[in-house]
């Protein structure tokens, strides 16, 4: 058979292209439900993780389902507010923070869809979860908040990062680094301040600052930015639940 | 406008397609003994990365990822491509090299004569296919980043394979260790030379 | 024969210190051990299969078309591979980013299956794949293993070196953050190509 012939270079292509696209949408469309569930699942555990909870995960004989129930039992309510700190529909755990991101970047408020997640510990203490996202050196910084029932005191935090160079930037993402923002307080009286992250180390004792990674000046004062930005988005939502 | 700038001197600098990313290395190893083909395989890589890179973006926008069908028909909007990406970029890459060929071999013959024997390696070069990757995976927001995003990596390029050119005809009159001599000191050398590129890190405009 | 055909790409064929193949993708996943050994065990899948494939399909490609072939096959493998890391392991496939998808210009598949695969049958021509896919993982394997020791004093995320001997546990150890840096990933190849030439002497390039 001539294989050089216009005609046979035609089928062929086609029949391969055909076979291809076909092998490839099976493999994609029945890996989908399972890619899923592991997004899901780092998302779950990030929250879990900013108020100390599901330390398991790592042993788990089954993550997913571990960290699921984990999620059922302590995040009791989850809802979405609005720049005004009021609640609106939608489904909190779906809000993309890329998008909201991009909106408080070019300060269109009205539109910000911002998520929090409402945690209640076994001793009965209610914390808010919140996100944070931003820009670091490499990528993506993004991460959540949890904080006591006073909208002020620091409970826990947890951050993850797409590509900050490793074993300096990549600091932000260790469990050491994000025990230093235990206790630290985002308002200064009634002023909101953030919490600052400060090179060659913040002075002890001081509630509203943690220490730079050596190494890691981009990263450190981008996570410093993206903390202000994104808690500042929900300080209508703090005043309004400071006040009840 | 200034984040444009940004990305273009991000690319040449920081996140240069070799010394941090090792991007087109084989390529960039069998070329660079001398800078006269250094420059050729350089300026074509620049200029296939400058012609793929848009025509990937419009592609991963409007067709490839999660509801980017949307403009089609609304009822679109849960088809997600994304899976098919590697194979429609190899894919475009693939074919634009041979349309750029031809139509270099077709007008401009003495660009075609310089350039001629490394077109056809282009197709399956990393470091064309990493720019349309990384341009998908950091979520450009404009054609216009995009694009100075390839002209920077492109330029970024450039300049290191004929760096390395450079120095590697001078090495012939240097008195390497045998076992090092070629390969081995090609890649220290790179990797000196990707140590003096960090110090730009941290720059930002 | 199978034996010599799958032994020599481990070490005097080497792919990537001897052909120079398939370093693009490569050096970048390895600062940990755990991603630079997925990467290794995919490219290894990608490159073998690939070969098969092409070496059964070798007597029907149209010519003008080869190239094309190729790339589809390569891709769709990779695509395949990329989508189970997905799902199974999601945390390595995060590590690994954009570069599971750079195995597709991997020169070290396609070198393989002009060199070979087209003109060998599938049995050999798989053998010849995975022998080389492997010859690339030892390499990794080796860079990945000298810098997460000394750059991150870890192997596989495990501490190897006693806690009291850190400075800050008052020893006298610093883990070397220049070895997680991406430029020495090449000084490191440079030195083991430098151990294996001075091994074998027939390997050192002509003045």
């Amino acid at each position: 058979m001539n294989t050089n012939s216009n005609t046979y270079t035609f089928i062929y292509a086609s029949v391969l292209v055909v076979l291809v696209a076909a092998v490839l949408a099976f493999v994609a469309g029945s890996l989908k439900t399972k890619q899923q569930s592991n997004i899901d699942t780092e998302k779950r555990l990030h929250i879990l993780q900013s108020a100390h909870l599901a330390t398991e995960a790592a042993k788990a004989s089954n993550k997913n389902d571990y960290v699921a129930s984990q999620f059922e039992q302590y995040i009791t309510r989850s809802y979405v507010v609005d720049y005004r700190g009021e609640i609106t529909d939608g489904n909190a755990f779906d809000i993309e923070m890329k998008q909201q991101y991009e909106l408080l970047k070019h300060k269109l408020k009205q539109e910000l869809r911002l998520p929090v997640f409402e945690c209640t510990l076994d001793d009965g203490t209610l914390l808010y979860v919140v996100p944070c996202y931003g820009l670091g050196l490499w990528g993506p910084i993004w991460g959540y908040v949890a904080l006591k029932d006073d909208c002020n005191t620091i409970y826990g935090v947890v951050f993850d990062h797409k590509g900050e160079t490793p074993g300096l930037g990549s600091q932000i993402a260790t469990e050491k680094y994000a025990r230093q923002f235990v206790g630290k307080q985002i308002f200064d009286k009634d002023k909101f301040v953030s919490v600052s992250v400060v090179k060659g180390g913040a002075r002890p004792n001081d509630l509203h600052a943690v220490d730079a990674i050596s190494g890691g000046t981009i990263t450190s004062n981008a996570l410093q930015d993206l903390l202000f930005m994104s808690l500042e988005a929900y300080v209508p939502f703090f005043e309004i639940k400071t006040k009840q | 406008m200034e984040n444009i700038i940004n990305i273009f001197i991000k690319s040449i600098f920081i996140d240069n397609m070799i010394f941090a990313f090792f991007l087109g290395m084989c390529s960039y190893l069998a070329v660079s003994k001398t800078v006269k083909t250094a420059t050729g395989l350089g300026i074509a890589i620049l200029f296939v990365l400058l012609v793929t890179l848009p025509i990937n973006y419009l592609l991963n926008k409007y067709i490839l990822s999660a509801g980017a069908l949307v403009w089609l028909s609304p009822q679109y909007a849960s088809v997600d491509l994304s899976f098919l990406s590697f194979i429609m970029f190899i894919a475009v890459i693939a074919s634009i090299t041979q349309v750029v060929e031809m139509v270099i071999e077709r007008f401009l013959p003495s660009l075609y004569t310089a350039l001629g024997i490394f077109l056809p390696l282009i197709a399956v070069h990393c470091a064309i296919m990493g720019g349309s990757l990384f341009m998908q995976e950091r979520g450009y927001a404009t054609i216009g980043e995009a694009t100075s995003f390839a002209l920077g990596s492109g330029i970024g390029w450039f300049l290191a394979v004929v760096a390395i050119a450079a120095i590697r005809e001078k090495l012939t009159y240097s008195h390497i260790p045998a076992p090092l001599r070629g390969l081995g000191i090609s890649f220290i050398i790179t990797g000196l030379m990707g140590l003096a590129f960090m110090s730009f890190m941290g720059i930002s405009l | 024969m199978f034996k010599k055909i799958f032994l020599a790409p481990l070490f005097k064929g080497n792919p990537i210190t001897v052909l120079t193949l398939g370093i693009c993708s490569a050096l970048a996943v390895t600062v940990k051990l755990e991603p630079a050994m997925v990467m290794a065990a995919s490219v290894t899948l990608v490159t073998g299969f690939a070969s098969l494939i092409m070496s059964i399909l070798r007597n029907t490609i149209p010519n003008r078309i080869r190239i094309i072939v190729q790339l589809v096959v390569i891709a769709a493998l990779v695509i395949v591979v990329d989508q189970v890391l997905k799902a199974y392991a999601y945390d390595a496939s995060k590590q690994l980013s954009i570069f599971v998808g750079l195995i597709i210009t991997n020169c070290l598949i396609m070198g393989r299956i002009e060199a070979y695969a087209l003109g060998n049958k599938p049995i050999p021509s798989l053998i010849d794949g995975l022998a080389n896919g492997l010859g690339f993982g030892i390499v990794l394997t080796v860079v990945a293993f000298v810098r997460e020791l000394i750059g991150s004093g870890t192997l596989f995320d495990i501490p190897v070196i006693p806690h009291s001997w850190y400075v800050a546990n008052g020893g006298f150890y610093e883990n070397n953050g220049l070895f997680i840096l991406p430029p020495m990933a090449l000084i490191v190849i440079g030195l083991v190509i430098w151990v294996q030439r001075s091994i074998s002497k027939e390997l050192i390039e002509k003045q």
